[in-house]
């Protein structure tokens, strides 16, 4: 940043504005409130950044060099062991297939989530009745904390006294035990969209900002209520739909709730998830917990680190020509509702 | 179309889905008023035939569960607190003040949204270990004065459109920055205060990760003791009892959101995208 940049709309008319209300008598240079505000400008956001760098840069580093010993966390004595944990992530059977199962959950629940997402959101945009409580309503499942979620799923679709196997039952269908292979899974996705209400409502938000007189204009040109939605609607919600599809396969390859779902959710029965349920971070934590081995755990963390930060790249460069913005400069950010919370 | 108008088909499709979504917590309220033996009748019980409000009792008896609440309360309130006056700290200055960097800063600050936050957890333990805050509420302290990167967007989002004259006027009566944020604008924010905080606490209230691995039985959050507590000796989980304790759990946040939600939802669509 050069120093011109640095005489901004803000800080230069008021730093005009007070010394032109100054007193004749006072000698102050006209630069001091300018370094009075860059000084204050650091006291302000330094917490964040001596945070930013203390509990996520610091941390980060701290995995990359984990990854090159074979720490196990009892014995001080961490050897370096070069790439060997990194060649073992790319040999290991257990690794690969959670990782593609992984994968595969990301591709179907991610397009699943936000098409549901912005179905819902185009019909609870409609001038009906009571569209406030549906809102309202549908977005329900979407706050309930995802321990509650996954219980209830867990409840569900119990072999014995769940409402899954109950409908079954009454359709005369033999009831299926759920929460093992491969039926889990199913499980597993339907709870992920149960929480469509988030999606919806951010599409919801792109649909509003979509000025009504080019669907109207669209329409005295003769245009289809299909065609005009693909055509104009789709298009201008693409912004919102690309930030959907970042946060949600960010989210998606961190996906952790198996475990909840599977029969015991402590540290040392990660090994009891369901096969078909069985995830990469699954896999971390059990080679963390389970065989302590802290640096291989960090390797695997650094990969799958690598694969969100090249997949991320990838639809951003894909995306060009296909995300059209219009009305913002620049793309639509928005928290992705992980388990971590906000840090 | 011709049978039946659009308006109406619209409404059997939302009033479809929305059974469908519903319905779980329908389930798990009958769930929690079922009585051990009738969990197991066959066919199942779609009503419970004698229902029965014994299962909220053991519930919070068979551990300890207002403790275990009490913990979850502390730590969200702590981290939701200190974490919403953090952001609307670090927010002020991304809003009102300028400096060489700026705007590297900021781009930082907007990336880390991106990252994926599970990526720092087991190295973060063993910081956290070998500086002896694990099985403390330490870590809630810190990640909360450091602010959220979502949350410091929002403030910084509502900071920016407030009037000049605000500051201005404040300058000239001598104020200092510090003042004139925790005197004009800090008051000024509440309704996203209100948001951050509610935000805040509830990712704290359904964190389940962070307190596995960080706090030991005796510390831990409601959220992870309801994920394990409900077992009888031989390890089966007590589903009604489960039941009972999540709604318990859950309700709380449901009726907070209820109760808020139109600034709620209006805040989560609107402030985030603009």
């Amino acid at each position: 940043m050069s120093t011109g940049q640095l005489i901004d709309q803000t800080a230069g008319p008021r730093a005009a504005t007070s010394s032109a209300r100054r007193p004749a008598g006072s000698p102050r240079r006209p630069t001091s409130l300018r370094t009075r505000r860059a000084r204050s400008f650091y006291v302000f956001t330094g917490p964040w950044v001596l945070g930013f760098l203390v509990l996520t840069v610091f941390p980060l580093g701290y995995a990359l060099w984990l990854s090159f010993t074979n720490a196990d966390g009892l014995s001080d004595n961490a050897r370096f062991v070069g790439l060997d944990n990194y060649r073992e992530v790319l040999s290991d059977p257990a690794t690969l297939d959670s990782l593609w199962r992984t994968g595969v959950f990301t591709a179907i629940t991610v397009p699943l989530t936000i098409a549901a997402g912005l179905l819902l959101a185009v019909l609870v945009n409609q001038p009906i009745r009571a569209r406030g409580l549906f809102r309202t309503l549908l977005y329900l499942p979407a706050v309930v904390p995802p321990v509650g979620a996954a219980l209830t799923f867990k409840l569900i679709f119990d072999r014995d006294s769940g409402a899954a196997n109950g409908a079954l039952d009454a359709a005369g269908i033999n009831g299926i035990t759920w929460l093992v292979d491969p039926y889990a899974r199913y499980v597993l996705i339907a709870l992920t969209v149960w929480a469509v209400g988030n999606g919806m409502i951010i599409s919801l938000a792109g649909l509003q900002d979509i000025p009504r007189e080019l669907s109207e204009a669209a329409r005295v040109d003769g245009a289809s209520p299909w065609q005009s939605f693909t055509r104009i609607t789709l298009p201008l919600l693409s912004p919102v739909i690309f930030f959907q599809v970042i946060t949600g396969i960010i989210g998606s390859l961190q996906t952790f709730m198996p475990l909840l779902i599977a029969l015991n959710p402590t540290p040392a029965g990660v090994t009891a998830v369901p096969e078909s349920n069985y995830f990469y971070m699954i896999h971390v934590f059990a080679q963390y917990f389970a065989n302590g081995r802290y640096g291989y755990a960090s390797a695997l963390l650094w990969v799958l680190f690598a694969i969100i930060c090249v997949v991320t790249f990838v639809i951003f460069k894909l995306s060009k020509g296909a995300v059209f913005y219009s009305v913002e400069p620049e793309p639509t950010k928005r928290k992705a509702r992980t388990i971590g919370g906000g840090r | 179309m011709s049978v039946f108008s659009r308006r109406t088909v619209v409404y059997m499709i939302l009033t479809a889905v929305l059974v469908l979504m519903l319905s779980p917590f329908g389930w798990l309220v009958i769930t929690a008023l079922k009585d051990a033996s009738e969990l197991r009748a066959l066919p199942i019980h779609w009503w419970p035939h004698e229902p029965t409000l014994g299962n909220f009792d053991q519930a919070l008896t068979l551990f300890d569960y207002l403790g275990y609440a009490r913990n979850s309360l502390t730590i969200s309130t702590l981290y939701a607190v200190l974490v919403t006056l953090a952001s609307a700290w670090a927010g002020y200055g991304f809003a009102r003040l300028e400096a060489p960097g700026k705007k590297a800063v900021f781009g930082v600050l907007l990336s880390t949204m991106m990252l994926p936050g599970v990526i720092t957890l087991i190295p973060t333990y063993l910081m956290f270990a070998k500086l002896h805050l694990v099985n403390t509420y330490m870590p809630w302290v810190l990640w909360g004065l450091s602010g959220a990167p979502y949350l410091i967007f929002l403030f910084r989002q509502f900071f920016t459109n407030m009037p000049k004259e605000l500051e201005e006027a404040a300058i000239v009566d001598g104020c200092g920055q510090v003042r004139i944020f925790w005197r004009i604008f800090l008051p000024q924010s509440w309704p996203v205060m209100a948001t951050s905080f509610i935000l805040s606490f509830s990712w704290t209230w359904g964190d389940y990760i962070a307190p596995a691995l960080l706090l030991d039985d005796a510390r831990t959050t409601l959220a992870v003791k309801l994920a394990t507590g409900y077992t009888n000796e031989h390890g089966a989980q007590l589903s009604n009892l489960v039941a009972a304790g999540a709604v318990m759990y859950v309700v709380p946040v449901l009726a907070l959101f209820l109760i808020m939600q139109r600034g709620f939802i209006s805040g989560i669509s609107t402030s985030g995208l603009k």
